[in-house]
């Protein structure tokens, strides 16, 4: 302390003076000790900018809401077809045109077996086929035992019924002599055993008789079960082709911000052509001129990404091409407009001045800041996504039977509106309900990420 | 501003010939041909292309295209009325001015609907009344065109049967009242939240504090100063917001029945019927394209500070 302040010059003032004239303590300039140094560690960590976006998204009500019946329709769409016994496109040959929670005339008197027994296998409530039991070999699992059996011949307008107190636990009763209290006039014992024969296939029994909950439509199929799997179909779309406009569209947006001059310029332009085409004609003659070619090549190419695809169907691949063809111009402006404008920003300037690399810029200055609208983007893309489709299969060029859409689903009640307007009420309200929710979550993300945006 | 329009027209012109080119090779991507059907025998079949000049190589074809249409002549078309002019097809058998008809009123109702709510809302932020029409709009941009339009169906005409489900040519105002809530809907929900959200913008700035406090009455303050400065981006919105009418007319032709230009396009892509196909196309992008370019000239009008010449995209 005393060396660093002693005298250099006859002009220096004694350091003594100073502090006594300002007041100040020499032992405040003594350095840190270990101990001082300790409390200026942050002693909260500071908050990251996506747990910060989380807390502000949690305080918005409204878009918390959103998000919880938004999780709500994904478990509908993707858990409760294998909650559901119904497939998409099983048609139950005597289930035609039922009322929600109705049943027909086999499930009644089927139900009503179920005070009588343990469990049962009616060959009428099999989709498609009465026949659902060849000749063969079966075995049936309950309650811990094993009933092996063997049919000489096909087993057709029966049910097999199993009650494990009987003299008879398995046995085989017609339909016809089930009578409406769900006793039997007559029954035929099963022989059984209790091991399965070499490739026996298994009946799983039911105790009661799963109810139409959306009722069916014209061709016996169960709503409940169309509507879930619609509702994946339409979310499935609707993602994909978010992701599909968020990568060509940021990429191409990011090109013509970055590169300027006459390479943003022709850039542009074909941006703006693209923007002025009526899209909703092209798409539609996109989708016939695709819909065929597509097809024969999943046809011609089974395995690999052509199996994967083929499974989807070409209208719903067609619908995609469309997307990555039309629809990412509005992303890749909200992209360029960023880049534009935070590449101005002083931050940016500076980063240059030190010597930073494009690439650090990019990694480090632009695509943190433009996260935001980017996710808000996408997030928005997903209800325009489903309206499409939706559009599309409504107009009947969208999914093909037996796979069904939510639009495609509206389409159909429509035919029938006037007998059964209940059909056409699930698929809508559904759709609303999807589109909303995205839409309110879009919004809370918006003021979550992007607080200057806020209004 | 002339040569700015000059430029625009050219431009546009540029645009309607690569979207022709665009259609002309979809439409030729289509598989199969008009004229294919069970009683058709290839002898026919190549007789009726030669008369229709099918058989011409694609290039020449589409080069008689190009040049029918300056001349203004829109071809004939060969399969749904055989022979028919397209210009006849579209223009004089009520099929544009059915679409026309139905699209203008969507864009009148969600003008005249749509700006007023948004005023008000914004007016009346924080109350009941704006929480009110902001979960209305919120539901209202949610709702599909055609769910909208078959829930209609099913309640007004179904249920209650106060209308007639088919609406047919629209020729009396019942019959515009479902399609054209059905089209509309949506758009002025849209444009009711831009407007509260850019009058919410108007009424904090300076120059309206100051109009305040220089005694300017409400009605005068909300219409004249804050309403016109928040308009430009409900112009904007509006502009391509034309085709989107005309083309969600096509879930609504469809639905309630109404022979019109929409519900005739789809027809036309599924006879294969090149000519309506490209005429179709042509006159719905020729309009959008007017639209967007009266758009941007009505943006200097409501606006004396943007310059057209200098817009960025």
């Amino acid at each position: 302390m005393k060396e660093r302040f002693a005298k250099i010059s006859p002009f220096q003032v004694d350091p003594k003076e100073i502090e006594q004239a300002f007041g100040l303590n020499s032992g405040d300039f003594e350095a840190a000790s270990e101990t001082e140094k300790e409390s200026v560690v942050e002693k909260r960590k500071s908050v990251s900018y996506w747990r910060d976006a989380w807390r502000r998204f949690r305080a918005n009500t409204v878009s918390m809401i959103a998000l919880f019946v938004f999780i709500l329709c994904l478990l509908f769409a993707f858990v409760g077809p294998s909650l559901v016994p119904y497939g998409y496109g099983d048609q139950y040959r005597s289930s035609q045109k039922l009322s929600p929670f109705e049943l027909s005339k086999d499930e009644a008197k089927v139900e009503a077996l179920s005070g009588h027994c343990d469990a049962f296998y009616a060959t009428a409530l099999q989709p498609g086929s009465l026949t659902a039991i060849k000749k063969g070999d079966y075995f049936i699992r309950f309650g811990g035992k094993t009933y092996a059996f063997t049919a000489s011949k096909a087993i057709e307008k029966s049910v097999i019924v199993l009650d494990v107190k009987a003299e008879e636990p398995l046995m085989l009763v017609k339909m016809s002599d089930i009578q409406d209290d769900g006793t039997w006039k007559k029954s035929t014992p099963i022989e059984h055993t209790d091991t399965p024969a070499e490739g026996a296939a298994e009946i799983k029994l039911i105790s009661r008789v799963f109810p139409h909950v959306f009722g069916t439509d014209s061709a016996g199929r169960d709503l409940m079960a169309r509507t879930m799997y619609g509702a994946q179909v339409s979310i499935i779309i609707g993602i994909s082709a978010a992701i599909i406009v968020l990568l060509i569209g940021s990429v191409y947006g990011a090109i013509s911000g970055l590169a300027g001059g006459a390479v943003d310029f022709v850039m542009m332009r074909i941006v703006e052509l693209i923007y002025s085409i009526p899209e909703v004609l092209i798409v539609l003659l996109l989708q016939v001129v695709l819909k065929d070619p597509l097809q024969a090549w999943f046809d011609a190419h089974k395995t690999g990404i052509g199996g994967m695809l083929g499974d989807l169907g070409a209208g719903i691949v067609s619908i995609f091409i469309t997307f990555a063809l039309l629809y990412w111009v509005t992303m890749a402006r909200i992209v360029r407009g960023q880049v534009l404008q935070l590449r101005k920003q002083e931050y940016v300037t500076a980063a240059v001045a030190l010597g930073a690399t494009s690439g650090r810029i990019i990694k480090r200055h632009l695509l943190p800041n433009a996260v935001g609208s980017l996710v808000i983007t996408t997030c928005l893309q997903i209800p325009s996504a489903i309206f499409l489709e939706s559009f599309l299969s409504f107009l009947g060029l969208g999914v093909s039977a037996p796979m069904a859409s939510l639009g495609s689903l509206c389409s159909d009640a429509l035919e029938t509106i006037t007998l059964f307007p209940h059909r056409l009420f699930y698929p809508a309200i559904m759709l609303t309900v999807i589109v909303l929710t995205l839409n309110l979550i879009g919004d809370g993300l918006r003021d979550a990420l992007d607080p200057r945006l806020k209004k | 501003m002339a040569s700015y329009i000059l430029k625009r027209i050219l431009a546009a012109i540029g645009t309607l010939l690569i979207i022709m080119a665009i259609t002309f090779f979809l439409m030729n991507a289509i598989p199969g041909n008009p004229f294919l059907s069970e009683k058709a025998s290839p002898q026919a079949i190549e007789l009726a292309f030669k008369k229709y000049g099918l058989d011409k190589p694609l290039i020449v074809q589409f080069r008689n295209y190009v040049s029918n249409y300056l001349h203004g002549d829109l071809g004939v078309s060969l399969k749904m009325q055989e022979g028919t002019d397209v210009a006849k097809i579209l223009f004089q058998q009520g099929k544009f001015d059915l679409s026309i008809k139905l699209g203008i009123s969507a864009l009148v109702l969600a003008v005249l609907i749509g700006i007023p709510l948004g005023c008000i809302a914004a007016y009346r932020r924080g109350t009941w009344l704006d929480g009110l029409l902001r979960v209305m709009t919120t539901v209202g941009v949610a709702i599909p065109t055609f769910v909208l339009a078959t829930l209609l169906l099913a309640v007004l005409a179904v249920q209650l049967r106060w209308l007639d489900p088919k609406s047919g040519s629209l020729t009396d105002f019942r019959s515009f009242i479902m399609p054209v809530i059905s089209l509309s809907s949506y758009y002025i929900c849209y444009v009711a939240k831009l407007t509260r959200t850019s009058m919410l913008d108007a009424i904090n700035q300076d120059y309206i504090r100051t109009a305040r406090a220089k005694g300017v009455k409400t009605r005068v303050l909300v219409l004249k100063h804050a309403l016109r400065n928040s308009l430009i981006p409900v112009i904007t919105y509006l502009g391509p917001v034309t085709a989107g009418i005309i083309t969600g007319s096509f879930v609504v032709e469809s639905t309630f029945q109404i022979p019109g230009l929409g519900k005739y396009f789809v027809q036309s892509v599924l006879n294969r019927d090149y000519p309506v196909i490209m005429a179709t196309t042509v006159v719905l992008s020729a309009l959008v394209i007017v639209m967007n370019l009266v758009v941007d000239i009505a943006y200097r009008l409501v606006d004396p500070r943007i310059t057209l010449t200098n817009r960025e995209g």
